[in-house]
C-alpha cells in the first residue's frame, strides 16, 4: 500500500498537539521551539505532495478512502486536486510562521502551541475532505481552537470577539448541516444507500427547488466565513482582538474556507442554482470590495485597517468565483493564496510594531522609517504585493480576476476595479503616516528594528510573494485543470457556456486547457 | 399460568439483593464505608454479569416475555440496562464522598442508589403499563429521598419536596393515562394493546388517544420535556451535588426506555398522532430549554435547562418511530455519560454535599483544577454538539431520523437552537479558561482538591465522549448488536 500522505498531513499536527500537551507547562523554554519544530513537520509532506502532484490532471489525486462510521455512511475520504493543493501548502507554511512569530506569548504556552497545531490539523482536513460529513466535522471543529486562541491570548475585548466569532460561524454551519443531511437522504433515495461522498453527490439529480435551497444553505455558511458583505461584522472584532498568530491564521487560511467552499461545493453541486445566484453574489462581492476598502481608508487602527482590507480582497475572490470563466476562477484560487501570504505578513508586521509600542493607532506613529528601516522596507514591500504591483503576486491574482470577470460581469468588474485603486490609497496612505516624515512622538525614537529571528519569519513569505509574481505558471499549472473542470461540470449540466479563453490572461495562464 | 424466567429480571434482583445486604450488614455489623463499597461493587458486578448473560441469551435467539407478560427480554431492555449500570457505577463513585459523609445513614443512601437503579432498569424491561408504573415508582421514590438525604441542607429539603410533589403528580397523570388506555382497549399489556389496535377498527379512538397522551405527559415529567420540566432546575440546584448527575441521567434513561416501549409497541398503530405530538413537545423543549438556559446564573440550573433541550433532541429523533431506536440508545448512553461527567466536575467545585453552583465559582477553574476544567469544558462542548464528540454523533442521528421522518422543520428548529445553545455552554468554558480567577477574592492558583473517585468518573466520561466521538463505530455496534 502506498504511504497515506494525506492522512499523514492531517494527523501529524494533531499528534504533535498531543505531544506538546504531555510536556509540563513549566518547561516553557522547550515548548516554544519544539512547537515550531513540530509545526514544520507537515511542511515536507506538503512539499512532496506538491512535487508528486500530477500536473494536467483535473481529478482528485492521492485519494484515500476507508469506512469511518459505517452506520451513518460516513467515510474517511481524502483527496487533493488543483484547488486544494496550494491551500494545503499555504497552511503548512503559515502555521510555522505564525508560531515562529509568537515567541513572546508568555502565559499558557503549552495550550497555545497545541491549539495552533490542532487548528492546522483541522484546516488541512477541510481542504482534503471528499466526504461531506468529514468536511463538516473539520469545518466545525476548527472553531474551538480558533475561539480559544482569540479568547485566551487576545487583547482587552477578546471574550466578546471570541464568542461573536464562534456564534456567527456556528450559525452558518448549522444550516449547512441541514443541507448535508438533506443531500445524504437524496443520495439514499437515488442510489439506495446513505452516503456523504462528494463524488457521489456530483452524480445526483437535484431538482431546481432543491438546488436553490441547498445552495442557499451552503452559501450562507461560506459567506459568513469569507466574510461576504453584510456578514462581515465578526471579522474586524476577531482580527483586532486576536493575538498575532491568530490573526495570521484567521486571515491567511480560515477565511479561505469560505471561498474554497463556494468553489468546491456550491458551483459543482448546485450548478443551476449557482447561475441563478450569480447576480446576487456578484453584487455582494462588489459591495464588499468597495465597502471594505472605503472603511479601511478611514480606520485609525492599523490592525483594523488590515482586517477591512481582507473584506475587500475577498470580495474580489468571490467576484472571480461567480464570474464563471476560466481565468476568473483561476484568479480566484491564486488570489486565495496571495491574500494568505500578504495579509498574513501584514498582520505579522502589525503584531511586531504592537509588541514594541503597545499601540496600533496610526496616529501614534510617524517617521518610523528612520528608526526601523528594515521594518519599513518590509512593510512597503508587502503593501505593494497587496496592492497588486506587477511582478509581485497580488498583480497576478487581481489581473486574472478582473480580466476573467469582464466578459461575463462587465459592470461589476469595472465597479470593483475601483477597489484596486482604493487599496493603493489605504495602504500607501497608512505607510505615509506611519513611516515617513520626522519622528514627532518621542516614544517612537530608538525603537529597535527587526531582530534576525523576526526577519527570518518573513523569508518564506517574501520568497513566495516574489515567486508567484514572476512565475505564476508554477501555481496556475496546478490550478487550471481543476478550475476548468468546475466550469465543464457547469457547462455539462446547464445551458451556460463560458466565454472562450483568450487574450493576455490566457498567455499568462500558460496555455493548455 | 405464570411463566417465570429469572434471567429476565436478574440484574434488578442482584441490585436489590445488594441493597438488602447493605442494610442488613449495617444493622448487624456497623461496618466502615469501605465494606458498603465492596458490597455495592459486588452487586454491580453481579448485575453486569447478568446483563452479559441476557445478551448471550438474546444472541442465541432467546428472550421474549416472562412474568405473565409483564417483562420482556429484548435487545432494547438489555441495552438500556447496560447503560443504566454504567450510569449507576459512575453515579455511585461521584456520590461516594457525600454518601460516606452521611455517617450512620450511609447504608440508607447506598441502598437507595441501588434500588433506584433497579427501578429504572425495570422500566426499560416492562411491557405492561402497570409494571411500568411500579418500576417508575420504585425508581422515583428512591430519587425523592436521595434529593433530600443531606438533612442539614434546607435547599435539599426543598428540592426533595418539590421533586416529590411534582413527581407524584406526574405519576398520577401517568396512571390515569394507563386507566384510560385500559378502558379503551381492555388491556394494560402493551402487546395486547398493539394486538387490539391492529385487530379492531376503533371507531371513536378519543379515549385511547387521550390515554396515550396522558402516558406521554407522565413520562414527559420524568424526562424533563417542556412544558413539564419546571421541577428540574430547583431539584438539580438543591439536591446534594454528588447525586444530581445520577439522578438526572437515570431518570432520563428510564423515562425514555419506557416511552419507547409504550409508543413503539403499544401504540405503534397511532404513530401518525403521537409523532406530531412528540414533535410539538420536542420543539417546545428544545426552544424553551435553550432560551431559559441562557439566562441562568447557576451551573446546575443551566444544566437542568440544557437537559430540557436534550430531552427535546431525543424526542426529535423519536418522531421517526422505530427506526430511530438505535440512535436514541446511543444518544441516551453518551449524554448520560457526559451529564455524570459534568456533575462530577460540579461536585468537585461545590463539595460533595453542596447545593447551588454559581457561575462565579468556575472563574479560572482552568488553573485551579486543570482536569476538572478540561473535562467540564469537554462535556459542555459535547453537549453543544460539536463534532468529534459523542454529542455530535448523537444529535446528528436524531436530526437525520427526524429529517427522514418528514419533520424537516423540527430539524431546522433544533439546529437553530443548537447555535443559540453555544451561548451558555461556551459561557462556562469562557469563565474557566478566558477569565482569571482573582476577582472573587480567592487565591486563583489554590488547587482544587479532586477526590480519586471523582477523578475516575471525569476521566472515564472524557474518554467515552472523545473516543466514541471520533470513532463511534464500536459503540454503535455494541448498542445495536443485541
Amino acid at each position: 500500500m502506498e504511504f497515506p500522505i494525506l492522512s499523514a498531513l492531517v494527523l501529524t499536527p494533531a499528534l504533535a498537539a498531543a505531544v506538546v500537551m504531555l510536556i509540563p507547562e513549566r518547561r516553557r523554554e522547550v515548548i516554544r521551539p519544539l512547537g515550531v519544530v513540530l509545526s514544520l513537520l507537515p511542511l515536507p509532506l506538503a512539499g512532496v505532495l506538491f512535487a508528486e502532484f500530477e500536473r494536467g490532471e483535473a481529478g482528485f489525486q492521492f485519494v484515500e478512502r476507508a469506512v469511518w462510521i459505517d452506520r451513518l455512511g460516513a467515510d474517511w475520504h481524502l483527496g487533493v486536486d488543483g484547488i486544494s493543493l496550494l491551500l494545503v501548502v499555504l497552511t503548512t507554511v503559515l502555521v510555522p510562521v505564525a508560531l515562529g512569530a509568537s515567541m513572546r506569548v508568555d502565559h499558557r504556552v503549552k495550550l497555545f502551541v497545541a491549539m495552533n497545531l490542532l487548528l492546522e490539523a483541522g484546516l488541512i482536513g477541510v481542504f482534503l475532505s471528499l466526504d461531506l460529513f468529514l468536511f463538516f466535522v473539520f469545518f466545525e471543529v476548527i472553531l474551538i481552537p480558533m475561539a480559544f486562541i482569540i479568547g485566551i491570548w487576545g487583547s482587552e475585548n477578546r471574550i466578546y470577539a471570541a464568542v461573536k466569532f464562534f456564534l456567527y460561524t456556528a450559525f452558518g454551519s448549522a444550516l449547512m448541516l441541514a443541507g448535508i443531511i438533506a443531500l445524504a437522504f437524496i443520495h439514499r433515495d437515488q442510489t439506495g444507500e446513505l452516503g456523504f461522498s462528494y463524488l457521489g453527490m456530483l452524480g445526483l439529480d437535484l431538482g431546481p427547488d432543491a438546488q436553490r435551497w441547498l445552495f442557499a444553505a451552503f452559501a450562507l455558511a461560506f459567506a459568513i466565513k469569507v466574510p461576504v458583505f453584510p456578514f462581515h461584522t465578526w471579522l474586524p472584532d476577531a482580527h483586532v482582538e486576536a493575538p498575532t498568530a491568530g490573526s495570521v491564521l484567521l486571515a491567511g487560511v480560515l477565511l479561505k474556507l469560505g471561498t474554497y467552499g463556494l468553489l468546491r461545493f456550491n458551483l459543482p453541486l448546485f450548478p443551476d442554482a449557482a447561475l441563478d445566484f450569480v447576480p446576487l453574489m456578484a453584487v455582494l462581492a462588489v459591495v464588499g470590495v468597495i465597502y471594505g476598502a472605503a472603511v479601511a481608508i478611514v480606520q485609525p487602527d492599523l490592525k483594523k485597517l488590515v482586517a477591512y482590507s481582507s473584506v475587500s480582497h475577498l470580495g474580489f475572490i468571490v467576484l472571480g468565483t461567480f464570474a464563471l470563466t476560466s481565468q476568473s476562477l483561476q484568479g480566484g484560487v491564486v488570489q486565495m493564496i496571495n491574500h494568505g501570504l500578504t495579509t498574513g505578513a501584514l498582520f505579522l508586521l502589525v503584531g511586531m510594531i504592537y509588541e514594541r509600542r503597545h499601540t496600533k493607532l496610526i496616529a501614534d506613529f510617524g517617521g518610523l522609517a528612520s528608526s526601523m528601516p528594515v521594518f519599513a522596507g518590509l512593510f512597503l514591500f508587502i503593501a505593494f504585493a497587496s496592492i497588486g504591483l506587477p511582478g509581485l503576486n497580488g498583480f497576478v491574482g487581481e489581473f486574472l480576476i478582473l480580466m476573467g470577470s469582464y466578459p461575463t460581469l462587465p459592470v461589476y468588474t469595472i465597479a470593483s476595479a475601483v477597489g484596486v485603486i482604493l487599496a493603493a490609497v489605504y495602504l500607501l496612505w497608512a505607510y505615509e503616516r506611519v513611516f515617513t516624515g520626522k519622528i514627532t512622538n518621542p516614544a517612537n525614537k530608538g525603537l529597535s528594528d527587526l531582530s534576525i529571528g523576526e526577519t527570518l519569519v518573513f523569508v518564506p513569505l517574501v520568497a513566495l510573494i516574489i515567486l508567484l509574481g514572476v512565475y505564476p505558471k508554477a501555481a496556475l499549472d496546478v490550478i487550471q485543470p481543476s478550475t476548468d473542470a468546475v466550469l465543464s461540470r457547469i457547462e455539462a449540466v446547464t445551458e451556460y457556456r463560458a466565454p472562450d479563453p483568450g487574450g493576455p490572461g490566457f498567455v499568462l495562464s500558460g496555455g493548455g486547457g | 399460568m405464570i411463566d417465570v424466567s429469572y434471567l429476565s429480571a436478574a440484574p434488578e434482583m442482584m441490585l436489590v439483593l445488594g441493597a438488602v445486604a447493605v442494610l442488613m450488614v449495617d444493622v448487624f455489623a456497623k461496618p466502615p464505608p469501605r465494606v458498603h463499597g465492596w458490597i455495592t461493587a459486588a452487586a454491580y458486578l453481579a448485575a453486569g454479569a447478568s446483563i452479559v448473560l441476557q445478551w448471550q441469551r438474546l444472541g442465541a435467539g432467546g428472550g421474549g416475555l416472562s412474568f405473565g407478560g409483564a417483562l420482556v427480554l429484548d435487545p432494547w431492555a438489555a441495552a438500556v440496562r447496560a447503560v443504566l449500570l454504567v450510569v449507576a457505577v459512575l453515579g455511585t463513585l461521584c456520590a461516594w464522598e457525600m454518601l460516606a459523609g452521611l455517617g450512620r445513614r450511609m447504608a440508607e443512601g447506598v441502598s437507595l442508589v441501588l434500588v433506584a437503579t433497579a427501578g429504572f432498569m425495570l422500566m426499560g424491561a416492562s411491557v405492561d403499563l402497570v409494571m411500568v408504573f411500579i418500576a417508575l415508582e420504585i425508581g422515583s421514590i428512591a430519587l425523592y429521598v436521595l434529593a433530600g438525604i443531606v438533612r442539614s441542607s434546607p435547599a435539599g429539603d426543598e428540592a426533595a419536596m418539590k421533586y416529590f410533589l411534582l413527581g407524584a403528580f406526574a405519576s398520577a397523570i401517568f396512571i390515569y393515562g394507563g386507566a384510560l388506555a385500559y378502558a379503551g382497549t381492555g388491556a394494560t399489556n402493551l402487546f395486547d394493546i398493539e394486538r387490539f389496535l391492529n385487530d379492531y377498527l376503533v371507531a371513536r379512538p378519543a379515549v385511547i388517544l387521550i390515554g396515550m397522551a396522558l402516558l406521554v405527559v407522565g413520562m414527559g415529567f420524568k424526562v424533563t420535556a417542556a412544558p413539564f420540566h419546571s421541577w428540574a432546575p430547583d431539584v438539580y440546584q438543591g439536591a446534594p451535588a454528588g447525586v444530581v448527575g445520577f439522578m438526572a441521567a437515570a431518570a432520563k434513561v428510564g423515562g425514555f426506555a419506557a416511552l419507547v416501549h409504550i409508543l413503539f409497541i403499544g401504540f405503534a398503530r397511532y404513530q401518525g398522532a403521537w409523532s406530531d405530538g412528540l414533535a410539538v413537545i420536542a420543539a417546545l423543549s428544545v426552544v424553551l430549554g435553550t432560551l431559559l438556559a441562557i439566562g441562568q446564573s447557576d451551573v446546575r440550573r443551566m444544566l437542568a435547562y440544557s437537559g430540557v433541550a436534550h430531552a427535546g433532541f431525543l424526542l426529535t429523533g423519536m418522531t421517526a418511530g422505530a427506526p430511530a431506536a438505535d440512535g436514541l440508545l446511543f444518544y441516551l448512553a453518551t449524554y448520560s455519560v457526559m451529564l455524570v461527567g459534568a456533575f462530577a466536575a460540579v461536585t468537585a467545585v461545590s463539595g460533595p454535599a453542596g447545593a447551588g453552583s454559581s457561575f462565579d465559582e468556575y472563574r479560572g477553574l482552568g488553573r485551579r483544577s486543570p482536569v476538572a476544567a478540561a473535562v467540564l469544558a469537554l462535556t459542555m462542548i459535547a453537549m453543544s454538539g460539536m463534532p468529534l464528540t459523542t454529542g455530535f454523533i448523537g444529535k446528528f442521528q436524531m436530526f437525520a431520523s427526524a429529517w427522514d421522518g418528514g419533520y424537516e422543520w423540527l430539524v431546522i428548529v433544533g439546529l437553530a437552537a443548537s447555535v443559540a445553545a453555544f451561548f451558555f455552554y461556551l459561557r462556562l468554558v469562557v469563565l474557566m479558561y478566558f477569565r482569571p480567577g482573582e476577582e472573587n477574592g480567592r487565591d486563583p492558583d489554590a488547587p482544587l482538591p479532586l477526590p480519586v473517585t471523582i477523578r475516575w468518573v471525569l476521566l472515564f466520561s472524557a474518554a467515552v465522549t472523545l473516543v466514541f466521538g471520533i470513532y463511534p463505530g464500536p459503540l454503535l455496534g455494541l448498542l445495536t448488536r443485541v
